[in-house]
């Protein structure tokens, strides 16, 4: 086992860097950091959709979100991979296709936790902001939101958690994420396969496991101190 | 760009896969669920017990599958687990269907860990005092469990449960890495036979979608049906 | 009609329609404008192209014909990894200008996309665990073969034995990984790929055999995209040239030849003609 960890550390690290495209545990956590931010503009605004008080903007939004929600990510990046180059019109690799959906299905789910958050914030804010004569924009921009996010903040770590499971699926179009450069390990090196998945999957539960105790500290701070608990 | 033509995908022997691949998803779901509901209520069992060893196992079970990819769980045991079989069991193993066999493991025990962690939400929704009252009457913990706590978190857990049984539903499209013929696998098998990729996708989405409404409009019915009782 | 089948219809209506919005006119200038010719390769399909472990840049055949075109072009040659169930919605999606990727040449594939002068002549075969006790392809009946999905190999595999199972993978050396598992009696692949994991199996040799008949004759070419006659014309003329100075056989011996893995003795075909057979 130290044989395979000392020929293959770098290719599982970073993929081809800087011979080729990057790949390995730095495509992973890349892909799913990006995808993550990307995805939170686009939740927002389909999460205000989602509690909007108008029935054109609510019926559509919701139709939008349990299509999404209803599909396999896997239908989600096919359908990115094979069409996405006839929408844009432009040359897009694997790793644009993987981003694309992962923001698209991310965004979904996003939209029920900012709806949530939204949901969460005392009436009373709402009523204070606008007794004061601030418009709606301006109460969700300068008033709920920032409170929302801030309770958002446990359940986004675990979005964030799941987006990094949710890369592996790369595996299927051929980007070099982690478990496609396992499994390229494992073809090249062949008599180690417990091994090699072995390391794969404890490097995956470190990162998760990481996260998700991150956020379970962040719950339970914010638990223990109300919503000032975290800094504005 | 040619024409539309879903008959063209849905006729002759790619409607037979296409078809083969919607039962064997189905199947996937249907046999996972039996065994991921009887492992994971005992997860949770094992994390609320008073033993502290079973305690640990509960959560690290639950931490250790939850924390890694379906996908790589997959891979785990279709390539690497059946290396350590003797040659006996392999061969048994590789000659009654292991894509199928390893997948259902797969599925299993990663559902198993989501549903541990709503049954014991569930269970500790339940007040307290129902299961002191219960001890208190002389009823032995598993008794106390089975016939005072489990039927009131039932009523509380069906809701998650469902929402799991959609993940599931879902995640059977990961085992075509494996080589299991479910739907997915079919579909990418079709697009490549007949180079109609917006006919075929349409299709399979459409089939998703489907029971992935039928199993959301079972939980809509069961909370309109049963609602949560306030304590 | 339900409305999530409006709705799926409504979708691929939309694709379609920006699809055609996309054609390109002239791929040539394109290419030249862009400085660079994107070539699709598999990366995984050792030797027309492979990852090579020490520098972890892709190389092999079907590489170095991908330079020569890009070199006759006046551009850089790019080296982009698909894989096999995708290249060819990769090439008509525009994702690559040119598929260089083991690709077959057949009457089906031609409704679709456009074939260069030939590159490769070989056949495709199943190589058996010796303790299995198969020595003819027709006594794969019933049993289970794996292979590499969205490729001709699982196709040629049931017209040639009807009533084989078989069970695919999303690349050929994962499904060879299955072979050696014991997952299947038999693998399928183009022979000079079986002829090379063979090789790279050393002391298991002995415990496999590359079965004698093909099931079918694999012509492989560059794949382009129809109704693009400029660069079919250059692509083609970069190939014959290759043959008349000789490059071209020496490419072969190089990746091929004695001293490989594979070890050929000789060619047994030539870079001269876009047809194949009927």
């Amino acid at each position: 086992m130290i044989a395979l960890l000392e020929n293959y550390w770098l290719y599982f690290l970073v993929g081809q860097f800087p011979g080729g495209p990057l790949g390995g545990l730095a495509l992973t956590i890349l892909l799913g950091g990006g995808a993550l931010l990307l995805a939170l503009p686009l939740g927002v605004l389909l999460g205000l959709g989602r509690v909007s008080v108008s029935r054109w903007l609510r019926w559509p939004v919701t139709t939008f979100v349990y299509v999404v929600r209803g599909t396999p990510l896997l239908m989600v990046v096919f359908w990115a991979y094979f069409f996405l180059p006839s929408l844009t019109g432009q040359k897009t690799g694997q790793f644009t296709t993987m981003l694309a959906a992962l923001v698209f299905f991310n965004g979904a789910y996003l939209a029920e936790i900012v709806r949530a958050g939204i949901q969460g914030v005392p009436r009373g804010q709402l009523e204070a902001a606008q007794s004061l004569g601030l418009g709606y924009a301006e109460t969700m921009r300068r008033v709920i939101l920032p409170q929302a996010l801030r309770n958002m903040l446990p359940s986004l770590v675990n979005q964030f958690v799941a987006t990094l499971k949710e890369t592996s699926l790369g595996y299927i179009i051929g980007l070099s994420e982690l478990s496609f450069i396992a499994s390229q390990i494992n073809i090249q090196v062949l008599t180690q396969p417990l091994a090699v998945y072995g390391i794969a999957a404890l490097t995956y539960f470190l990162l998760c496991f990481g996260l998700s105790r991150l956020s379970y500290r962040l719950e339970a701070r914010l638990a223990r101190s109300g919503p000032e608990a975290l800094p504005a | 760009m040619a024409q539309l033509d879903f008959s063209a995908v849905f006729s002759g022997e790619f409607r037979d896969w296409l078809i083969s691949g919607f039962l064997l998803s189905l199947r996937l779901m249907v046999m996972t669920l039996a065994l991921a509901l009887p492992l994971g209520a005992a997860i949770a069992l094992c994390r609320l017990s008073s033993v502290a060893a079973l305690r640990w196992f509960g959560a690290a079970s639950v931490e250790g599958i939850r924390n890694i990819p379906l996908l790589m769980h997959l891979l785990f045991w279709y390539f690497a687990m059946p290396e350590l079989l003797p040659a006996a069991a392999r061969d048994w193993l590789n000659t009654h269907g292991a894509e199928t066999i390893c997948a259902v493991i797969a599925l299993t025990l990663y559902t198993s860990s989501y549903i541990a962690e709503d049954v014991r939400s569930g269970i500790r929704a339940v007040p307290a005092t129902q299961l002191e009252a219960a001890r208190a009457l002389g009823f032995g913990y598993l008794v106390s469990m089975r016939r005072i706590v489990l039927p009131q978190a039932v009523r509380i857990t069906i809701p998650p449960l469902i929402s799991q049984t959609l993940s599931l539903w879902k995640n059977t499209s990961i085992a075509t890495v494996i080589g299991t013929a479910e739907l997915m696998y079919q579909a990418q098998r079709v697009e490549t036979a007949s180079f109609r990729g917006v006919e075929t996708f349409v299709l399979v989405t459409v089939a998703y979608l489907g029971v992935s409404l039928i199993i959301t409009g079972a939980a809509s019915w069961f909370q309109h049906r049963f609602p949560v009782r306030a304590s | 009609m339900t409305r999530k089948e409006r709705f799926g219809l409504f979708a691929s209506f939309l694709v379609a329609a920006l699809s055609t919005a996309a054609v390109r006119a002239d791929q040539v200038a394109d290419i030249r404008k862009n400085g660079e010719l994107v070539c699709g390769v598999l990366g995984t399909d050792e030797p027309e192209s492979f990852v090579d472990p020490k520098t972890r840049k892709i190389i092999g055949y079907d590489v170095d014909l991908c330079g020569a075109i890009a070199r006759r072009l006046g551009v850089l040659p790019q080296i982009k990894q698909v894989s096999v169930a995708a290249r060819i919605p990769e090439l008509l999606q525009g994702r690559v200008d040119v598929l260089a990727a083991s690709l077959t040449h057949n009457k089906e594939r031609e409704a679709v996309i456009a074939f260069s002068v030939s590159t490769f002549v070989t056949g495709q075969r199943v190589m058996v665990r010796r303790d299995s006790g198969i020595a003819r392809i027709a006594q794969l009946a019933g049993k289970k073969v794996v292979t590499v999905k969205g490729g001709t190999q699982e196709p040629n595999v049931r017209k040639a034995v009807p009533g084989v199972d078989v069970v695919t993978f999303e690349t050929s050396p994962q499904a060879f990984v299955a072979l050696q598992q014991r997952k299947a009696v038999g693998f399928v692949n183009d022979e000079v790929s079986l002829l090379d994991a063979y090789g790279k199996l050393g002391a298991a040799q002995k415990e496999y055999v590359v079965l004698p008949e093909n099931i079918s004759t694999e012509v492989l070419a560059i794949g382009l995209r129809k109704n693009e006659t400029a660069l079919k014309t250059i692509v083609d003329d970069t190939l014959r040239a290759l043959e008349k100075s000789g490059e071209a056989e020496k490419l072969f011996l190089k990746w091929f030849g004695p001293g490989t893995r594979l070890n050929f003795k000789e060619r047994n075909f030539k870079l001269e003609t876009d047809r194949i057979a009927e």
